[in-house]
């Protein structure tokens, strides 16, 4: 499970029992109210920022979180590896004609590094953020197949991601759509030598290849993926939560998706986590009862706080929500991703609006 | 749409500030020159010109005439004086400010309180409101109890007491109107400042700043902290009648939910109105608009209007309105100015 956010929750109890019915209402009502629980914020996006990069995306949320992507593709020797059984077995070397590539990739040629501020590089925050980024990004395997050259070159992609504004919402959507929007318009300078060649590429920068290829008639080539965050408290589940929401989550998922290769609707899940929910560390609310200062007795033990808290019925006491994510809330919510017409389809396709338009 | 993503525009325009019509602070401001517009940057050599006078922003070297400016903002001319005004400027405290502050910490007599002033504000153990009643004296149990009272995170709202040298704060919460908040939700403000600058966006001393506005589902108390931190919440209305206390009583009237941390039974129609205040300022804040109570009933009473209008036409595309928060609010301002206009 990813940890959550280092910064702490900082709200009252009264303020998150708050926040926690008028979600747990339905339909629920958002802390935005003009939002159903399918709504994202809206955004601001631009891509090809950088000049000086393969590929580059920005996007700005309307809370002022910021993220800038920049992609760089690199030419490096590959290691040489002893053969040891000769040409043993390279049997099917007559097949290679097909797509020579085929899982030649590594996972070692995408490098991904994140930066937040107020981070240190070694934190758990951005350590996490970037094997999340990376783990989804590889594990369709059809982008490091790309990165191949020949046997002895091959690119290696740096995918820089940095944060512009303090975390303050869990960023792992936003540095992730950035991501898709990047690698989207990322282009490679396309390759003039043959075979094993040492590497010679065109100089013509509007013949460069994109990385990831346009449709191309019918047959609908693979995106990158993009991370969708799903939250949910009680029976709903909400898409795209803001700071506030997340604190009275009673899970949080996070769900890589890319789209179908099949068909032009819908999507397929690459990777799916639970974040660890900020609420799990809120200290729970003092009802009436237990509060001297509002008349009622404090509890003499520990023992005894726990027992009275486990009979109360109120609800206008905050508690902290116990236990996982239950199964069917997780199958309800990959459902709502990954149906035609669902989640990620819309995600992605408003993503790609922005590269066209 | 439950996706939208637009193109980057350019830099927000300039705020539609409301001619400053109120206090007397300001009487000023038609001497103003065009000049105003413009912005200074920190260490800009505004005028060397021995003719004028250094005023607030701004500063000279020893044994220099030039005058420069300590702070970002837009110039402003008073007969000889010169003064900068900030664009974005933390909370100066003044004494009777009714603020809302957020427990940061407790310590053994006194807590820390957020009230986006540059240091926190301190609220004595002493200048509260002891549950049972004004005469009671604080004794050492109460000291060890200090967390029933008011915790980490906790809301409150409270008066500027006093300052001290280093401008930091004193609170207290000595009276029935203050305490702390519950039964709603927190909106904020951010870098509005107070005083000088609450002509531009932000809260406003010396106007209304507890109200109670009328919705179709139930009452709504918004308290607007001059450190433009807002909370709304239930109105609620008081227990007993007035006639069964006291005056001197009034204290234990009160006492019983005073420092309370639970919510009380919140209708889901009530819940929504609250939240939808709520975004209605941080809408106005994102239009860069002024927050007063003039200004949060009328949005309000647009964008009840606008829904029902919506609802009626059945759909989202009978209406033209913009996206999220600040979409609502600009469509109701501009709708506000046509009738104004006609």
């Amino acid at each position: 499970m990813a940890p959550q956010q280092a910064a702490l929750v900082n709200l009252s109890p009264a303020e998150l029992s708050f926040l926690r019915s008028s979600l747990a209402q339905t339909p629920p009502i958002r802390l935005d109210v003009t939002k159903g629980p399918r709504d994202f914020r809206s955004m601001r996006a631009e891509y090809d920022v950088l000049p000086g990069a393969n590929g580059s995306a920005r996007i700005a949320l309307e809370d002022g979180t910021e993220a800038l992507v920049g992609v760089k593709a690199e030419v490096e020797r590959s290691p040489q590896r002893p053969s040891l059984g000769a040409h043993g077995e390279d049997v099917d070397m007559g097949d290679e004609d097909v797509d020579e590539s085929t899982g030649k990739g590594q996972n070692g040629w995408v490098e991904m590094s994140v930066e937040v501020p107020g981070f240190r590089e070694d934190d758990s925050l951005p350590v996490f953020l970037a094997s999340m980024l990376k783990e989804s990004l590889l594990a369709s395997g059809e982008l490091k197949d790309r990165l191949y050259i020949n046997a002895r070159f091959h690119w290696k992609l740096y995918v820089d991601v940095l944060l512009l504004s303090p975390a303050l919402s869990y960023p792992l959507a936003l540095l992730s759509m950035t991501t898709h929007l990047a690698l989207l318009t990322t282009d490679l300078p396309a390759l003039k030598s043959e075979k094993d060649e040492d590497p010679l590429f065109d100089d013509d920068w509007d013949a460069a290849v994109p990385l990831y290829p346009k449709t191309a008639g019918k047959t609908t080539t693979d995106k990158p993926p993009v991370i969708i965050l799903a939250m949910a408290v009680g029976p709903n589940i909400i898409f795209d939560p803001c700071k506030e929401e997340l604190a009275v989550a009673d899970a949080v998922l996070a769900v890589a998706c890319t789209n179908t290769s099949s068909s032009s609707t819908g999507a397929r899940i690459v990777s799916i986590r639970t974040i660890d929910p900020p609420s799990h560390l809120t200290p729970p609310g003092i009802p009436n009862s237990m509060n001297s200062a509002t008349g009622g007795t404090a509890p003499t033990s520990s023992a005894d706080a726990l027992t009275q808290r486990e009979l109360l019925a109120s609800s206008g006491v905050w508690t902290p929500p116990r236990g996982g994510m239950k199964r069917n809330l997780i199958s309800q919510v990959t459902k709502m991703v990954v149906e035609s017409g669902g989640i990620a389809e819309e995600v992605i396709s408003a993503l790609a609006a922005i590269e066209v338009g | 749409m439950p996706v939208s993503i637009l193109p980057p525009t350019a830099p927000l325009p300039p705020r539609r500030d409301a001619t400053s019509d109120d206090s007397d602070v300001d009487m000023s401001d038609d001497e103003l020159t065009p000049q105003t517009k413009s912005i200074v940057t920190p260490g800009e050599h505004i005028t060397s010109d021995p003719q004028w006078m250094r005023g607030h922003g701004t500063y000279v070297p020893s044994g220099e005439t030039t005058i420069i400016s300590t702070v970002a903002g837009h110039m402003h001319k008073t007969n000889k004086l010169l003064s900068v005004q900030p664009l974005r400027a933390r909370y100066q405290p003044e004494i009777g400010d009714l603020v809302v502050g957020r427990i940061v910490s407790v310590q053994a007599k006194k807590w820390s309180v957020d009230i986006a002033a540059p240091m926190l504000a301190n609220l004595p153990l002493s200048s509260i409101n002891l549950p049972g009643g004004i005469l009671r004296r604080r004794t050492a149990v109460d000291e060890l109890n200090i967390r029933t009272f008011f915790s980490e995170g906790d809301l409150l709202v409270a008066e500027v007491q006093s300052l001290h040298q280093d401008n930091t704060a004193s609170l207290h919460t000595r009276s029935l109107k203050y305490g702390k908040l519950r039964n709603g939700l927190f909106a904020s403000l951010s870098g509005a400042g107070g005083g000088i600058l609450s002509r531009r966006g932000g809260v406003v001393r010396s106007r209304r700043q507890v109200f109670t506005l009328n919705t179709a589902a139930g009452e709504i108390d918004v308290v607007l902290g001059v450190n433009g931190y807002i909370f709304i919440s239930k109105h609620i209305k008081p227990a007993q009648s007035a006639t069964d206390i006291s005056i001197t009583r009034l204290e234990e009237g009160v006492s019983e939910t005073l420092y309370s941390s639970q919510n009380d039974e919140i209708e889901p129609a009530v819940m929504r109105e609250i939240t939808r205040v709520s975004t209605l300022i941080k809408g106005l804040v994102a239009c860069g608009m002024r927050v007063d109570e003039d200004m949060i009933v009328r949005v309000y009473d647009g964008a009840v209007e606008l829904e029902a209008e919506e609802r009626s036409m059945g759909g989202a595309n009978g209406v033209d309105k913009g996206i999220g928060a600040k979409g609502v609010v600009e469509t109701v301002l501009g709708r506000l100015e046509v009738e104004a206009g006609g």
